[in-house]
């Protein structure tokens, strides 16, 4: 058989079984590989999505339960309600100072007291707390805490009438609620009402009263019938023997100007929550503001005019938790919330009496022409809640001026709501009128953020202005958190761009250079070497940038700015004065000019550090960190001139435009007659022509720089001001120094894969190995050196690390490459192990990773896009 | 300029070479170029065959005891030859023999290849190539070179064309048009691209690709054109056009062709030379090396019984 084939063997035309199955095998598995590798991303994607999509879900209230229908015996209205915190138990106060106590589950009364003989003339309760304050005619106040008391039982020594609760529920009884916990044990919820001994305060009945706890004691303002406003600080003394507790009283008084309200006696005292300003308000909503700083001597502060529309009648008057933003509601249905800012203009400043003035930062929507006749505020975050006279509430997200939900009366009721309250975990809303009480589920986990919140400017608690601003988390509950991505995605872009200029040249000239100018063999081993620079921890990057890197260059700012200019003059000039070699020798000793060239770049470095300390005298008055800080102060200062800083701004674009110039300006003619020179005329032709492009690029950056000087111009406040020690600059070092080997290994690559009969093209045509990779092999080369380019910016725009050390993490929006930022990246490593799952800076931090992941996403199609382009260009080879 | 006047020092014509029993007058042999063949891969030395014609033309190229390795393996073989000005020199030869490389060598495009060593010199219209003082890229400025594939840079037509006017610092648009008019008329382009100037050269056939590149050559005013093999990717009709181009351009060129193309070499030069294993074996004019070899080598060769 086999003497008929001709290589003597005979091939069985079948596929046997096992290659098939192979085949097969084969195909399911890649198959199923491929596709769960596609799941896996796809389902990275939607985790992140899934996690921060409920940020922008409107969250829901759910119809109210209505409650006892008629608390109080003469059918009045509630002044305060409030819960516990679950909601178990409430309880009602009326202006009689008679309090009722319930059951928020069935609305059943279980107590009923009068916390005074006399009647209260005045009462506050301060909002974010259990602080109440009541004023009689005497003259005297009492203050203290309306709550609950919570108390846990076991089983066994509970009454065997609740042993048969379910977990979660909760029954009258044993003078509060007792509810069966999660862990089986009872805790039973009571009133307590503890208030302290009465404390005069005037000789006049008071009309107006409230307080603020401050850690040294309360302070407490109050208005009598005479227009005085009386400012005290309360201190408690506890008598060692009877151990007996007296309060001293002290502080000043301040007469009202007659001049306004018209004699008549304000509607509205409100302290701020550090008692440092007190806020009287007319019904007409003119208001005076009285700084109690010093709580001697009162004094005023701001007139001012709470309903700046005209018209109108201010109808509710309640501070925000923290007692700062002060929310006011009219007569024709609107909510403002105002806040004090501190102007950062030097003249707007000068004017106010504590250099703040009250500000209208947003505007709710409410129901158009009903009253508002109540507000409260949340006890832990920005939501705020409204009753209108015609029974309706709503609840609002006052960060973000967003209406969370309308509540509509209950049927049949009509009367207005009178007190209304935010349950102390943000889950219910009570409501309360002449009708009755009624208990609204609220479940909107994340009121504060919506698209135009995250991404647009808000007006934050304090600031002048809106603002981008991300500050998740404070020392105290009273912190409105600031959820804008914005400075962290600027922060991003700032750490990607300044590590990209610094990076991209850098790696770009390398991969040039071992691809075109290298022996092959050195390449072998030069190419390996700068790999491992990525293999390099980027934590170790970043340790180094921050304690070794950030303190040095912080000694040398004025060298480094000169060495920018200096070393490449340097190596021009050397490179220049290589023509005057003799052609002969200067073909011999071609192996000696790129020692020669380092040689000349130590020198020009030398130079720069040995003229940094001149520099730094001429340009920035002597010390270039006091000229960066300097700000305008109206006194005379060596750092005033802003010439330096133009001049060092100005040079780069001086140079481009001078050598642009030169290169228009040099003839035909020119080229032709140093065409013609022999060499060391011709040589002696380019320097010439080189230093007086230097000069010139200098001459025109100092010509611009003193013309903008003169115009008034300062780059400071751009990209140049303060210096901080770990700052974009820094950074960009580093990071720059953490995307070369990337962009290197890509970019060499591309180059080295040019047809090597392009090259011999060019270069058989005469060209210099530079004209010919500038010209031909970087052209043709162009979409793997842009591919090499972005996978680098990727690299930068999610490196975490380096940024995290080096750039100081303040989330600030500014250009400035002396001071530092925070990036998205460094920011959920910074905060994911602080924030509470499934909270909003929890859900927020997600949403900056998608944000992250986004950005990259759009980097990456943009760039392919682009590289798909240059390769059309250069198909075919 | 290409016709600069020949300050070439008169050579003494080379030595007529040495006689030697012709094979044929002996009778056919065995295998006979088979048999010089393994002798010359022994090492042993042969004189070339130079007819006494080369003797009488002025040089362009004047190649001198060259010989160059790869490394340990030596690649030519103390080549010594004479391209003459304004004419057309065919390379011929078996794969491996060296013609490229030679080639290559005259502008110093071999230095770029890891390894390359060479001995001796050669002489562009009387300037040392290889001397050590010499600079390359002054010196391929007097040379254009022609590939076996052609190699089009990937920009516009016009660019390609005046790319080594570019390269010079030419920025006058009155002197590149014309170049580049020129150039492309010399290579019998311009009525097929002159619409479409700034177009991609990529768009262009392989035939045409492979003029702009002789033209791209063209427009450098070289002393000297060099061609290695550049009809070897193109069909007939292309290679007939590349050839009428080619014979075009002399005399105001001298041409050093590289070819495997036996029928081109004998149509489209006027001398020939026989390359194997890295030496010279016969050079002379083409007519009398294709009907009159001297050497029964180039005889087998030439009528193909061998390579």
């Amino acid at each position: 058989m086999a003497d008929q084939t001709f290589t003597g063997w005979v091939r069985r035309r079948t596929t046997s079984a096992r290659v098939k199955v192979a085949d097969a095998a084969a195909r399911v598995l890649i198959t199923t590989a491929g596709l769960a590798t596609i799941v896996a991303v796809a389902g990275m994607c939607v985790f992140l999505v899934a996690i921060a999509a409920p940020l922008f879900l409107p969250g829901k209230v759910s119809a109210a339960r209505s409650l006892a229908p008629q608390l109080a015996e003469d059918a009045a209205a509630p002044v305060h309600v409030a819960l516990d915190e679950h909601r178990t138990i409430g309880f009602a106060c009326f202006g009689d100072g008679e309090v009722v106590v319930f059951d928020s589950e069935t609305g059943d009364p279980i107590d009923r007291r009068r916390l005074f003989d006399e009647p209260p003339t005045a009462w506050s309760f301060v909002p974010g707390g259990d602080l109440a304050i009541f004023a009689f005619a005497d003259g005297t106040v009492r203050h203290g805490t309306l709550g609950f008391t919570a108390e846990f039982v076991e089983p066994s020594e509970i009454e065997p009438e609740f042993r048969t609760l379910e977990v979660g529920a909760s029954r009258r009884g044993d003078g509060g609620v007792v509810q069966r916990t999660a862990s089986g044990s009872f805790r039973i919820q009571r009133f307590a009402a503890a208030l302290s001994e009465p404390a005069k305060i005037s000789e006049k009945p008071v009309r107006l009263v409230d307080l603020s706890m401050l850690t040294t004691g309360p302070v407490l303002v109050a208005v009598d019938d005479e227009r005085t406003l009386h400012v005290k600080s309360v201190t408690v003394i506890r008598n060692m023997m009877t151990r007996r507790e007296t309060l001293r009283v002290s502080g000043g008084s301040i007469e009202l100007p007659p001049t306004i309200g018209g004699g008549s006696l304000p509607v509205h005292c409100l302290l701020e929550g550090r008692a440092d300003s007190a806020l009287l308000v007319w019904a007409d909503g003119r208001a005076l503001r009285i700084d109690t700083r010093d709580r001697s001597e009162p004094a005023l502060a701001e007139r001012l005019d709470l309903l700046p529309e005209g018209g109108g009648t201010i109808t509710a008057v309640s501070f925000m938790i923290g007692k700062t933003t002060l929310l006011v509601g009219d007569a024709d249905g609107a909510v403002d919330a105002w806040f004090r800012v501190r102007p950062s203009e030097q003249s707007e400043l000068a004017a106010l009496v504590d250099g703040t003035r009250l500000v209208r930062a947003h505007r709710l929507e409410g129901a158009a022409g009903v009253a508002v006749r109540s507000l409260a505020a949340s006890n832990r975050t920005r939501m705020a809640a409204a009753g209108f006279a015609d029974g309706s509430a709503r609840l609002y997200s006052v960060t973000n001026d967003r209406l969370l939900a309308t509540c509509p009366p209950q049927d049949g009721w009509h009367q207005a709501i009178t007190a209304l309250s935010i349950s102390p975990k943000d889950d219910g809303l009570l409501t309360a009128s002449a009708d009755g009480c009624a208990l609204w589920q609220v479940d909107v986990p994340h009121p504060q953020t919506t698209v135009g919140s995250i991404f647009g400017k808000v007006w934050y608690e304090g600031y002048e202005r809106p603002e981008h601003v991300w500050q998740s988390s404070s020392g105290t509950d009273e912190f409105e958190p600031k959820f804008g991505l914005v400075p962290l995605l600027f922060g991003s872009i700032k750490a990607t761009l300044y590590a990209m200029l610094f990076g991209t040249p850098l790696a770009i000239l390398a991969a040039i250079y071992t691809s075109e100018y290298l022996h092959p063999r050195t390449r072998a081993r030069v190419k390996p070497a700068i790999e491992v620079m990525a293999s390099l921890p980027s934590v170790v990057l970043g340790f180094l940038a921050a304690l070794v890197f950030a303190p040095l260059v912080e000694r040398v700012v004025p060298a480094l700015l000169a060495s920018f200019f200096v070393i490449p003059f340097a190596v021009l000039v050397a490179a220049h004065a290589w023509q005057f070699l003799p052609t002969a020798r200067a073909t011999r000793l071609a192996g000696w000019r790129v020692p020669l060239g380092l040689l000349a770049a130590a020198a020009g470095l030398a130079a720069a550090f040995a003229g940094g300390p001149a520099i730094e005298r001429w340009c920035f008055g002597g010390d270039i960190m006091g000229w960066l800080a300097w700000k305008p102060d109206g006194e005379p200062s060596p750092f005033a001139s802003p010439f330096g800083g133009w001049l060092l701004l100005l040079l780069p674009f001086s140079t481009v435009g001078s050598w642009w110039l030169v290169a228009r300006a040099s003839s035909g003619r020119m080229r032709t007659a140093i065409s013609r020179m022999d060499r060391p005329q011709a040589a002696a032709a380019q320097l010439a022509k080189f230093l007086a492009g230097s000069a010139l690029s200098l001459g025109v950056a100092a010509g611009l720089a003193a013309a903008l000087s003169a115009l008034g111009f300062d780059p400071r406040g751009g990209v140049v001001d303060t210096y901080v020690q770990r700052n974009a600059l820094i950074v960009g070092f580093l990071m720059g120094f953490a995307i070369i080997p990337i962009i290197y290994t890509i970019a060499e690559d591309a180059l080295s894969s040019v047809p090597e009969h392009l090259r011999s093209a060019s270069l058989g045509l005469g060209a210099t190995p530079w004209q010919t990779a500038v010209r031909i092999i970087v052209p043709t080369a162009m979409s793997g050196i842009f591919s090499a380019v972005m996978v680098g910016l990727g690299r930068a725009v999610g490196e975490t690390m380096i940024v995290l050390m080096a750039a100081g993490n303040t989330p600030i929006l500014e250009w400035n490459i002396f001071n530092g930022f925070r990036t998205l990246s460094a920011n959920i490593a910074v905060e994911l192990p602080e924030a509470v799952p499934h909270s909003t800076e929890y859900r927020m931090l997600f949403l900056a990773g998608l944000s992250l992941f986004m950005l990259t996403f759009l980097v990456n199609t943009f760039a392919e896009w682009v590289r798909q382009r240059f390769r059309k260009r250069a198909f075919a080879l | 300029m290409t016709d600069a006047p020949a300050t070439t020092p008169p050579e003494s014509p080379p030595p007529a070479p040495a006689p030697r029993p012709h094979p044929r007058s002996v009778g056919r042999v065995e295998a006979p170029a088979a048999r010089d063949l393994a002798a010359i891969a022994r090492g042993e030395i042969r004189e070339a065959m130079v007819h006494a014609e080369v003797g009488k033309e002025e040089p362009v190229v004047e190649v001198d005891a060259f010989s160059l390795f790869y490394g340990g393996y030596q690649a030519l073989h103390d080549v010594s030859m004479r391209i003459p000005r304004g004419k057309i020199t065919a390379l011929i030869g078996p794969s491996g023999c060296g013609k490229t490389t030679l080639l290559r060598s005259v502008n110093r495009l071999n230095d770029l290849i890891d390894g390359v060593r060479t001995t001796g010199d050669m002489r562009l219209n009387g300037d040392s190539i290889y001397g050590r003082d010499v600079d390359v890229i002054e010196l391929r400025k007097r040379m254009g070179m022609v590939f076996q594939k052609s190699n089009p840079f990937p920009m516009s037509i016009y660019e390609n064309v005046v790319y080594a006017l570019r390269i010079d610092g030419q920025r006058d648009r009155r002197v590149l048009d014309e170049v580049c008019e020129r150039s492309l008329r010399a290579a019998a382009l311009w009525d097929e691209v002159k619409d479409r100037l700034h177009e991609s050269a990529l768009s262009m056939s392989g035939g045409q690709q492979q003029r702009l590149c002789i033209a791209r050559a063209v427009a450098a005013e070289p002393e000297v054109l060099l061609m290695d093999e550049p009809c070897s990717a193109l069909d007939p009709i292309a290679t007939q056009k590349i050839e009428e181009l080619v014979e075009s351009l002399v005399p105001h060129y001298s041409v050093l062709i590289v070819t495997h193309n036996m029928q081109q070499a004998a149509r489209a030069s006027d001398y020939t030379a026989y390359m194997v294993l890295g030496r010279l074996i016969e050079y002379g004019p083409t007519q009398s090396i294709f009907q009159n070899p001297k050497l029964p080598e180039t005889e087998d060769y030439i009528t193909g019984r061998f390579g």
